[in-house]
C-alpha cells in the first residue's frame, strides 16, 4: 500500500507542476487582458503616440513592428531555404551536416542583445545607416534563422523516402528533385517555422533597440539611412521604465495586450503543426 | 556521397544549387563576421586589462577601470536561481505529460507550455516591473531590501521565462525512451510512478540534463526582462559567495549592462567600446560553452536510445 | 484443474470505431501450455495483452467483456492492476533488457514489488535464473550489463525476471520468433519444464512448437477483417476441423513448411 501511496503522491506532485505551468500562462494572459482591455478602442489603433505615451495611440508602433516583421520575413526565407537544402540534400551524407546542425544550435543560443550590439557596429556605425528599419529587419531575420531552419529541416527529414526515390527513378537531377519534390512537399514546414520565428521576432527588443527603433517621432520610413521606425516592444520597454503615471500605465497594458495578441495569435496558428512535424521527425 | 552522385550529369551547375549554397554562405558569413567583429573590437580592452578584465571587481569607465567579475557573478547567480526554480517544475510537468497523460492531452499541455514560451520578454519585464517587484519587496520586507529591484526578482522572472524551454526539452528527452522498456516494467507489475522513476528518468537522464543546460544558456542571454527588474547597480560583489544576502540587493548582469545606456556612450572611445564588446564576448563564451555541453549530452542521450531500439 | 485459472467472457477489443477482436469466451485450465495461433494481424498479441490489462498502456485500445483470474474479475473498479500484472507475467517477442546488470535485471520486479524481504533477494535471483536455465551461464558475471548477453540469453533473462516476481501465469508473445534454432530449442525445453508449475499462454507461429509443447490450442482468424476466435481444442482436433473453417485451412496450409500428415488427410 505504501507503493500505491507513493504512486498517487508523485502523480499528484507532477500534475501540480503541469497545472502550475498552465496556470502561469493563464495568469499572465488574464492579468494583461484585464488591465489592458479598457485601453483598446478605435483611437488607440489609429492615433499617433502623444504626451510621451500618456495619450494617443500606437498606430505607428504597430506599423513599425509590421515593417520589421515583413523585412525579417524577406531576409529569413531565402537564408532558411538555402541553409536547409544544403543541410539536408547537398550535405546529406557528409560529416559537415552535423557541424551545420551544431551551428544552428549555437546560433539559436546566441543572446539577442549580441545581435543588437554587433548590428550597431555594422549598420549604425560602419555602414553609417544610423537607426534604420532595414538593419532591424536583417538582424531579426538572422535571429530567427535557427527556428525556421530547424522546422524546415525536420520536415524535409520526415518526407517519405519513396518520393525522392521515385523522383530519382524518373532520372531527375538533384536540383530538379529539390524543386519538384522536396520544396512543394515541405512548404508547410517553412510556413510553420516562419510564423513561429516571426512570433518570436515580434516581441524582441534587444536586437532592435540600438539599431532600428526609437520611442517617438517616426512614421513610415522613406529610405534606408536615418530612417528608424517605432515598434511595439520598444514602446513597452521605454514606458515600463517610467510607469508611475496612471495614464501611461493604462496605455502600457493596452500595448502589451496588442503585442501578446499578435504573438500568441501567430504561435497558436503554427504550434500544433510545428509539434506534429517535430514528433514525426524525432519519435517516429 | 555515392559515386553516382559525383558523376558529371548529376553535378551540373543549376540555379538551385548556386542559390542554396549562396544563401548558406551568407548565413555563415554573418555568423563568422559577427564573431570576428566581437574579437577585433574588444581587443583594446584585452590589451588594456588582460585577464583582469574577467576577474576584476571594479568597473569605472571614467577611470578606465574595467572589471567584469560582478556582472559575470550576476549573470551566473540569476541564471542558477532561475534554474533552481524552473527545473523541478518543468521536469515534473514533462514527466506528468509523458508518463501519465494520454497522447492527446500531452500535446495540449505541450502547446500550452510552448505558448508560454512565445510571450515576449518585454512583457515578462513589464509584469516584473509592475507586479513581481512590489510583491518581492513586500514578502521579503523582514530582510530590509532597498527596493524590489533585486537579483532575486530577476531570478524568479527568468525562472518563469525558461520554464517552457525546460519542459519542452525534457518532454523530448522522456519521449525518446523506448516504449518497450516502459511496457516491460509495467508488465512486471511496477506502478506508473515506479516505471517513471526507475526506468524513464534514468534512461532520459542525459537528455534531462541537456534540457537544464540549454535553458541555463537561455537564461544567461536574456536581456530585456532582467534589465527592467535587476536595478542595474554596478560593482556589486558579494562579501561571501555563499551568502544569500546579495540576492535581495540590486545587481548587474552582463546582458543588463550591454542593454544599458553605456553602450550608446561608449562607441567612439576605442577602450570603453572595447570593454563593452569584451562583455559581449564573455557572455557569448559562457553561453556557447553551456549550449555545447547541452547539445553534446543530447546527442549521447539520442545515441543511447537508438542503440536500444 | 476443476476451475480454469483464466476465463475470458465476451472479451472484445476495439480501437476507436474499428473492431480488432470479436468477443472471445474461453477457459484456460490451470497448468500446462495453452497455445494461440492465427495469421498476422489477427489480434493475438492484443488478446494476450488484454488478459493482464497491458492494453490500457497502448493508446486508443478499448476492451469490453471480462476476464477472471482464479475466479476474480480482472476488469472493474478497485482492481489493483499492478498487483495483477505481477501475478500474470508477460514475455515479449523481442527481449526487453533494462540497462543495468544481470542481477539487477532479474530482481527488477522483485525489488519494487516489496513482497520479498531484501535478504532473500539473492536466493530469489538464483532460483529464478536456475528455473530459466541461465544460472550456469551467468553465475560468474551477475554484475555485468544484461545487454551484453546474446539475444537468446536475454530472452531467458526476461523469463527469469518474470519468474522471480512469483507469477503463476506467464503470457508469452512469440517468445522464440527473434531467436536462432538453438535458443528456440532451449526456450521450448524451458516451457516444457515450467508447465509443471506454471500456466503458460503461448502465442506462436511455429506449428512444430505448437505440436511439441501445447496441450490445447485456440485459433484466432480474421473474419471480415476482425479477429475472431474460430476454434479451440487439441491441435489434432483443429486439423480435422480444417474443412469446416476456411480461415483455418488457409492458415495451416501457409504456415506449414512440412505438412503434418493428418492435415493432408483432411
Ligand atoms: N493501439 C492500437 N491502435 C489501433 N490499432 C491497433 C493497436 N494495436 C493493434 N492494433 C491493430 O490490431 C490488429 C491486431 O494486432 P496484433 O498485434 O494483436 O496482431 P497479431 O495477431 O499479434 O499479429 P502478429 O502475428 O503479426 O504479431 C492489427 O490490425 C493492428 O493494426
Ligand atoms: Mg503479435
Amino acid at each position: 500500500m505504501k507503493r500505491k501511496l507513493i504512486h498517487h503522491l508523485f502523480r499528484a506532485l507532477t500534475g501540480l507542476c503541469a497545472l502550475a505551468s498552465c496556470a502561469i500562462l493563464a495568469g499572465i494572459v488574464a492579468s494583461i487582458v484585464m488591465r489592458g482591455w479598457s485601453a483598446l478602442n478605435w483611437d488607440f489603433f489609429t492615433q499617433q503616440i502623444a504626451l510621451v505615451g500618456a495619450s494617443g495611440g500606437i498606430f505607428y508602433n504597430v506599423i513599425g513592428t509590421l515593417i520589421l516583421l515583413a523585412t525579417a520575413f524577406v531576409v529569413c526565407t531565402p537564408l532558411a531555404l538555402g541553409f536547409s537544402i544544403v543541410h539536408s540534400v547537398y550535405l546529406r551524407d557528409s560529416h559537415w551536416r552535423g557541424k551545420l546542425t551544431l551551428l544552428l544550435y549555437l546560433l539559436n543560443g546566441v543572446p539577442s542583445i549580441l545581435f543588437g550590439i554587433v548590428g550597431m557596429v555594422i549598420f549604425v556605425q560602419v555602414l553609417g545607416w544610423g537607426k534604420s528599419w532595414l538593419a532591424g529587419g536583417i538582424l531579426l531575420g538572422l535571429m530567427i534563422l535557427p527556428t525556421v531552419s530547424v522546422t524546415l529541416i525536420e520536415r524535409i527529414g520526415s518526407l517519405p523516402i519513396k518520393y525522392t526515390e521515385a523522383a530519382i527513378g524518373l532520372g531527375l537531377r538533384k536540383s530538379q528533385i529539390i524543386r519538384s519534390v522536396i520544396l512543394p512537399q515541405s512548404i508547410g514546414g517553412l510556413i510553420t517555422g516562419l510564423m513561429l520565428g516571426l512570433a518570436r521576432a515580434a516581441g524582441e527588443t534587444a536586437p532592435i533597440m540600438f539599431t532600428a527603433t526609437i520611442f517617438a517621432g517616426a512614421s513610415i520610413p522613406g529610405g534606408i539611412k536615418e530612417s528608424p521606425v517605432l515598434s511595439l516592444p520598444y514602446h513597452i520597454f521605454i514606458l515600463a521604465q517610467d510607469s508611475y503615471d496612471p495614464a501611461v500605465k493604462a496605455k502600457l497594458w493596452g500595448s502589451a495586450l496588442v503585442l501578446i495578441i499578435l504573438v500568441l495569435g501567430l504561435s497558436l496558428v503554427a504550434l500544433p503543426a510545428r509539434l506534429k512535424i517535430h514528433e514525426e521527425a524525432n519519435h517516429a | 556521397m555515392t559515386r553516382s552522385a559525383l558523376n558529371p550529369s548529376c553535378r551540373r551547375w543549376s540555379i538551385t544549387l548556386i542559390l542554396s549554397w549562396l544563401f548558406t554562405g551568407v548565413a555563415l558569413a554573418a555568423v563568422v563576421g559577427g564573431l570576428g567583429l566581437l574579437l577585433i573590437e574588444s581587443a583594446p580592452a584585452w590589451k588594456h586589462s588582460g585577464f583582469e578584465f574577467v576577474i576584476g571587481k571594479k568597473w569605472f569607465f571614467r577611470q578606465s577601470e574595467f572589471g567584469a567579475a560582478p556582472m559575470i557573478y550576476g549573470s551566473i547567480i540569476v541564471a542558477i536561481l532561475a534554474m533552481i526554480l524552473a527545473a523541478p517544475v518543468g521536469i515534473g510537468a514533462a514527466i506528468f505529460g509523458v508518463e501519465y497523460l494520454p497522447r492527446k492531452w500531452r500535446l495540449g499541455l505541450k502547446v500550452t507550455v510552448e505558448l508560454l514560451a512565445g510571450i515576449p520578454s518585454v512583457v515578462y519585464g513589464l509584469l516584473g516591473i509592475l507586479l513581481l517587484r512590489n510583491w518581492i519587496y513586500e514578502v521579503f520586507q523582514d530582510f530590509d531590501p532597498l527596493s524590489g529591484d533585486t537579483l532575486l526578482t530577476a531570478g524568479v522572472l527568468l525562472g518563469l521565462m525558461i520554464l517552457p524551454t525546460i519542459m519542452t526539452l525534457a518532454d523530448d528527452a522522456l519521449r525518446g525512451v523506448p516504449g518497450t522498456l516502459r511496457l516491460a516494467a509495467r508488465g512486471l507489475g511496477l506502478t506508473a510512478t515506479e516505471t517513471a522513476l526507475h526506468v524513464s528518468v534514468p534512461q532520459a537522464f542525459p537528455g534531462l540534463l541537456a534540457a537544464v543546460l540549454l535553458a541555463l544558456g537561455r537564461a544567461m542571454g536574456e536581456t530585456i526582462a532582467v534589465f527592467l527588474v535587476i536595478g542595474r547597480q554596478d560593482n556589486q560583489w558579494p562579501s561571501s559567495i555563499l551568502s544569500l544576502k546579495p540576492l535581495l540587493e540590486s545587481g548587474q548582469t552582463l546582458t543588463s549592462k550591454l542593454g544599458g545606456s553605456e553602450t550608446n556612450i561608449a562607441y567612439g572611445q576605442p577602450l570603453h567600446w572595447g570593454a563593452i564588446m569584451g562583455l559581449g564576448l564573455v557572455l557569448l563564451s559562457l553561453v556557447v560553452i553551456i549550449t555545447l555541453t547541452g547539445a553534446w549530452l543530447q546527442r549521447i542521450s539520442f545515441r543511447q536510445h537508438q542503440q536500444h531500439s | 484443474m476443476l476451475e480454469p485459472i483464466l476465463q475470458t467472457s465476451e472479451l472484445s477489443v476495439s480501437a476507436g470505431s474499428k473492431k480488432i477482436l470479436n468477443p472471445v469466451s474461453l477457459d484456460i485450465p490451470e497448468g500446462g501450455v495453452f497455445g494461440i495461433i492465427g495469421p498476422s494481424g489477427a489480434g493475438k498479441s492484443t488478446f494476450l495483452k488484454s488478459i493482464n490489462r497491458l492494453t490500457e498502456l497502448s493508446n486508443g485500445l478499448k476492451v469490453s467483456g471480462q476476464v477472471y483470474h482464479r475466479g476474480d474479475p480482472v476488469y472493474g473498479v478497485g482492481v489493483d492492476t499492478d498487483n495483477l500484472r505481477s501475478r500474470i507475467g508477460m514475455l515479449f517477442q523481442q527481449p526487453v533488457v533494462f540497462p543495468c546488470s544481470i542481477l539487477a535485471n532479474t530482481l527488477f520486479g522483485v525489488r519494487h514489488l516489496g513482497k520479498v524481504p531484501r535478504k532473500e533477494w539473492n536466493n530469489v535471483a538464483e532460483k529464478a535464473l536456475r528455473e530459466a536455465a541461465l544460472w550456469e551461464e551467468v553465475k560468474d558475471r551477475l554484475k555485468k550489463p544484461g545487454q551484453q548477453l546474446s539475444v537468446g540469453q536475454q530472452q531467458r533473462l526476461c523469463l527469469a525476471r518474470t519468474l522471480a516476481t512469483g507469477t503463476d501465469v506467464i503470457l508469452m508473445d512469440e517468445p522464440t520468433s527473434a531467436l536462432d534454432p538453438r535458443s528456440t530449442e532451449a526456450i521450448e525445453g524451458l516451457i516444457l519444464d515450467l508447465k509443471e508449475t506454471h500456466t503458460i499462454v503461448l502465442v506462436t507461429h511455429n506449428m512444430r512448437q505448437t505440436e511439441r509443447v501445447c496441450r490445447t490450442v485456440a485459433f484466432i482468424g480474421l473474419r471480415d477483417k476482425v479477429g475472431t476466435m474460430l476454434a479451440t481444442g487439441k491441435l489434432t482436433d483443429l486439423q480435422t476441423k480444417c474443412c469446416e473453417i476456411p480461415e483455418l485451412e488457409d492458415y495451416l496450409c501457409c504456415e506449414l513448411t512440412e505438412p503434418i500428415p493428418k492435415a493432408k488427410a483432411c
